[in-house]
C-alpha cells in the first residue's frame, strides 16, 4: 500500500482504488487508514462527485508519511531481494 | 441476481447500522467506506466491501466500549501500524486461559467433583442403552471386595446389583464370610423373590428373626412368582394359593416390622469412605432397596379379603369375629406405618388403616353407636394417604420438592454448559494454533479473530458453569456426607428428591430410574427452565465478559509509529 502511495505521492487516492491496488479488504484497509491518519502520517478529505451520490473520502500521505514510508520500504527491500520464489520455472 | 441485489442490500443496511454503534469519531470513516460502495463494481464485491466496513465499525463499538475515552483508535497491534491483528487478542487468551484454569481447578474441590458426576448421570443413563454393564462403579467395587475377601463390600454390592444372580451370588458369599450379615438375604430376596434360593434364604432369617413381618411378605410373593414364567402368569394351585394366605396371615400377625434400611445405612457408613465410593446417586437412590411395589399389592389383596370375610362374619351374626379381622388390618397398618420408614411403607401402613377405619365406622352404625361411628370416621379422614393429615411423606424436608427439581435442573444443565464450553475452548484454540503455524492457510488466519472471540465467552461460560454447578450442589453434599459419615439422616428426603428429579432431557421431567425412551414416550410437563438458564448463563457470560475486559485491559498498548 505504501508503495501505491509512493508512486502517486501527490494524487488524492480513493479507498476502493487502493483496495483494488493492493488487494486489501475494506476490513483491512481501513484500520490500516485509520491508524495513519490518526499519527498524522496520512491526509484525507471529502470530494464531491455527481449529484445525488454521496461525496467520497480521498487520501494521500503527509510529508511525513511519506519519510515513513520511504524508510519503509527501504527497510523491506533488502529483505524481499533475498527472498526465493516458492515455486519457480528454472 | 435477486439474491446478490438482496444481498448488498442487506450488507449497506448492516454497515449503516455499524457506523450507527461506532464512536463519534469514527464515524466519518464509516461513511467513507459507504462513500465508495457506490463505486465497487459487482454485487458480491459491494456486499463484501459493506460487511468488511460493518466489521470494523463493530470493532472500534467494541474497543469504545471496553477502553472508554479511547475509542479504539490508538490501539496499535503488536506488529505495528501495519498489522492486521489488534492488541485485544492477547489480553483475551490470558483472560480465557486465566478462566479455563480457574474452572478445572474447581475439580480439585470434592464437592464439585460430585456434582460433574451427578449432573452427567442423566447422560450416562442414555448411554446405558446401547452399554452391556448398567453398573460399572458397583462390578469394579465388587471385584474388589471379592479379591479382598470383604464381607461387608460385597453385602453392600449384592444389595444394590440389579443383576438377580449376581445379585445372589454376592450376598451367599458375604454371607459365608460373615454370617452376621444374614439379613442381606431379605434385601436381596425382597428384591427379587422370584430367585431359587428365597425359600430357603427365608427359612434361615425366620430362625434368626422370627417376628419379622417383612419375611412373611417375601414368602407371599415368591409365591407368586413360582407362577411368572417368562412374563407370561398363570393361574395359582390351590396349595398356591393355600400357602400364600398363610404366608400373609403369619406377616398380618406379626408383632415387628423391620426393612433392615437402617443395617443398609450402617453398611453404607462403613463401606462408602472404606472404598471411597462417593456416588450418591447410587447410595441414596432407595428404588433398589425399598420395600417394592409387589409388597403392598400382596398386602391390599390380602387386606381386602380379610375385610370381606369380616363383612360375611357380621352379616351370619358373628359381630366380634368380624370385627376382629377388621381390627387385624388396622393393626398391620399400624405396625408397618410406624415402623416402615420410607413413603411407600408409610402409604401402605395409612392405606392400610383408612381401609379398616371404614369397615369399622359402618360396622358401628350398623349398631347405632353413633359416637364409635364418628371416632372411625376420623380415624379413616385422618389417615387417608390421598386427604389425610398423615398424607405425603413424613421425611424431614427443608428445600422442599420444588426447590430440589429446580436445583436438579440447573445442575445438568451446569454439567451439560461445562462440556459443551470446553468442547468450544479445545476447538476454537485448536483454530487459533492452526492460524498461527506458519504454514497456515488463509482460511484459519481468517478465522482467529472469530476463534479469539469464541476461546474468551467458552472460558467465561465454562467458568460461570462450574461456580453454579459447584454453589447449588453444595447443600446436598453436606447431606450426603452427613449422611454418610455421622448417620445423621435429616434432610435425605431433599437430597433423594433432588436426586430423583434430575430430568432427563432438558425440557423434560420424569422421576426416577427410566430410559431415553421412556423420556420421549412419556415426557412429562415441559419446562422451561433449560431455556431460561440457557439465557441466565448467556447474559452473565456476555455481562462478566464485558466487565473483566474493562477492568483488565484499563490501558491499551499505545504505541507511536
Amino acid at each position: 500500500m505504501l508503495e501505491r502511495f509512493l508512486e502517486r505521492s501527490t494524487d488524492w487516492l480513493y479507498g476502493y482504488e487502493l483496495s483494488r491496488e493492493t488487494g486489501l479488504k475494506s476490513g483491512t484497509l481501513y484500520p490500516i487508514l485509520i491508524r495513519l491518519e490518526k499519527y498524522r502520517l496520512l491526509e484525507a478529505c471529502w470530494v464531491a462527485t455527481e449529484d445525488g451520490v454521496p461525496p467520497r473520502h480521498t487520501y494521500r500521505l503527509t510529508p511525513n508519511g511519506l519519510e515513513l514510508a520511504r524508510a519503509k520500504l527501504a527497510e523491506a527491500r533488502p529483505r524481499s531481494m533475498v527472498r526465493q520464489p516458492a515455486f519457480c520455472s528454472g | 441476481m435477486m439474491l446478490e441485489t438482496h444481498l448488498r442490500q442487506a450488507a449497506t443496511v448492516l454497515l449503516e447500522s455499524a457506523i450507527r454503534l461506532a464512536p463519534p469519531d469514527t464515524r466519518e470513516w464509516g461513511r467513507a467506506m459507504a462513500g465508495e460502495l457506490n463505486h465497487v463494481e459487482g454485487q458480491w464485491a459491494a456486499a463484501m466491501w459493506a460487511l468488511g466496513g460493518a466489521g470494523v465499525m463493530v470493532k472500534y463499538a467494541l474497543a469504545s466500549l471496553l477502553l472508554p475515552g479511547r475509542g479504539g483508535q490508538d490501539m496499535v497491534p503488536d506488529g505495528g501500524l501495519f498489522a492486521k491483528s489488534a492488541p485485544l487478542r492477547k489480553a483475551a487468551l490470558a483472560i480465557g486461559g486465566a478462566c479455563v484454569l480457574a474452572a478445572i481447578l474447581f475439580f480439585a474441590a470434592p464437592p464439585f467433583r460430585q456434582a460433574f458426576g451427578v449432573a452427567l448421570r442423566p447422560w450416562f443413563h442414555m448411554y446405558q442403552l446401547a452399554s452391556r454393564s448398567f453398573q460399572p462403579g458397583f462390578e469394579a467395587l465388587a471385584k474388589r471386595a471379592d479379591m479382598l475377601h470383604d464381607p461387608e463390600g460385597l453385602a453392600f454390592c449384592a444389595v444394590r446389583f440389579q443383576d438377580p444372580r449376581e445379585s445372589a451370588r454376592l450376598a451367599e458369599e458375604a454371607v459365608r464370610l460373615d454370617p452376621k450379615l444374614l439379613w442381606v438375604y431379605a434385601a436381596v430376596a425382597m428384591r427379587n423373590p422370584g430367585l431359587s434360593e428365597t425359600q430357603p434364604w427365608v427359612e434361615k432369617l425366620e430362625r434368626w428373626d422370627p417376628q419379622n413381618a417383612l419375611l412373611h411378605l417375601i414368602a407371599a410373593e415368591s409365591i407368586e412368582q413360582a407362577n411368572v414364567h417368562r412374563g407370561w402368569w398363570s393361574p395359582p394351585t390351590q396349595e398356591q394359593e393355600r400357602a400364600w394366605q398363610n404366608a400373609m396371615a403369619a406377616a398380618f400377625q406379626s408383632p415387628k416390622f423391620d426393612d433392615y434400611l437402617d443395617r443398609v445405612a450402617q453398611l453404607n457408613r462403613r463401606v462408602i469412605p472404606c472404598y471411597g465410593f462417593y456416588d450418591p446417586y447410587e447410595v441414596e437412590s432407595r428404588v433398589w432397596i425399598d420395600l417394592p411395589i409387589h409388597a403392598f399389592q400382596n398386602s391390599e389383596r390380602f387386606a381386602k379379603s380379610l375385610l370381606h370375610s369380616g363383612e360375611d362374619l357380621e352379616a351370619s351374626g358373628d359381630r366380634k369375629g368380624g370385627r376382629d379381622k377388621y381390627w387385624t388390618v388396622a393393626r398391620f397398618g399400624q405396625l408397618i406405618d410406624s415402623q416402615g420408614r420410607t413413603g411407600l411403607e408409610h402409604w401402605m401402613g395409612t392405606s392400610l388403616q383408612a381401609m379398616a377405619y371404614r369397615q369399622l365406622q359402618a360396622s358401628s352404625q350398623k349398631e347405632g353407636n353413633q359416637s364409635e361411628a364418628a371416632l372411625f370416621a376420623y380415624l379413616a379422614a385422618k389417615f387417608d394417604p390421598l386427604e389425610g393429615v398423615h398424607a405425603g411423606f413424613p421425611g424431614e424436608s427443608a428445600f422442599g420438592p420444588d426447590i430440589s427439581r429446580r436445583n436438579a435442573a440447573v445442575v445438568e444443565i451446569s454439567g451439560l454448559m461445562i462440556l459443551i464450553f470446553s468442547g468450544l475452548v479445545v476447538l476454537a484454540t485448536s483454530i487459533l494454533i492452526a492460524g498461527s503455524l506458519r504454514s497456515a492457510r488463509p482460511p484459519a488466519e481468517l478465522a482467529r479473530p472469530v476463534a479469539t472471540l469464541v476461546v474468551l465467552t467458552s472460558a467465561l461460560g465454562l467458568l460461570f458453569s462450574s461456580v453454579t454447578l459447584y454453589l447449588t450442589y453444595r447443600p446436598y453434599w453436606y447431606i450426603f456426607q452427613s449422611a454418610i459419615l455421622s448417620g445423621d439422616r435429616a434432610q435425605t428426603s431433599d437430597l433423594r428428591d433432588f436426586l430423583h428429579d434430575f430430568p432427563m432431557l432438558p425440557g423434560v421431567s420424569p422421576r426416577g430410574y427410566i430410559t431415553l425412551l421412556n423420556a420421549l414416550v412419556y415426557s412429562g410437563s415441559p419446562s422451561f427452565l433449560f431455556y431460561v438458564w440457557s439465557g441466565v448463563t448467556l447474559l452473565a457470560v456476555s455481562g462478566l465478559a464485558l466487565i473483566l475486559l474493562r477492568h483488565l485491559l484499563g490501558r491499551p498498548h499505545a504505541h507511536a509509529p
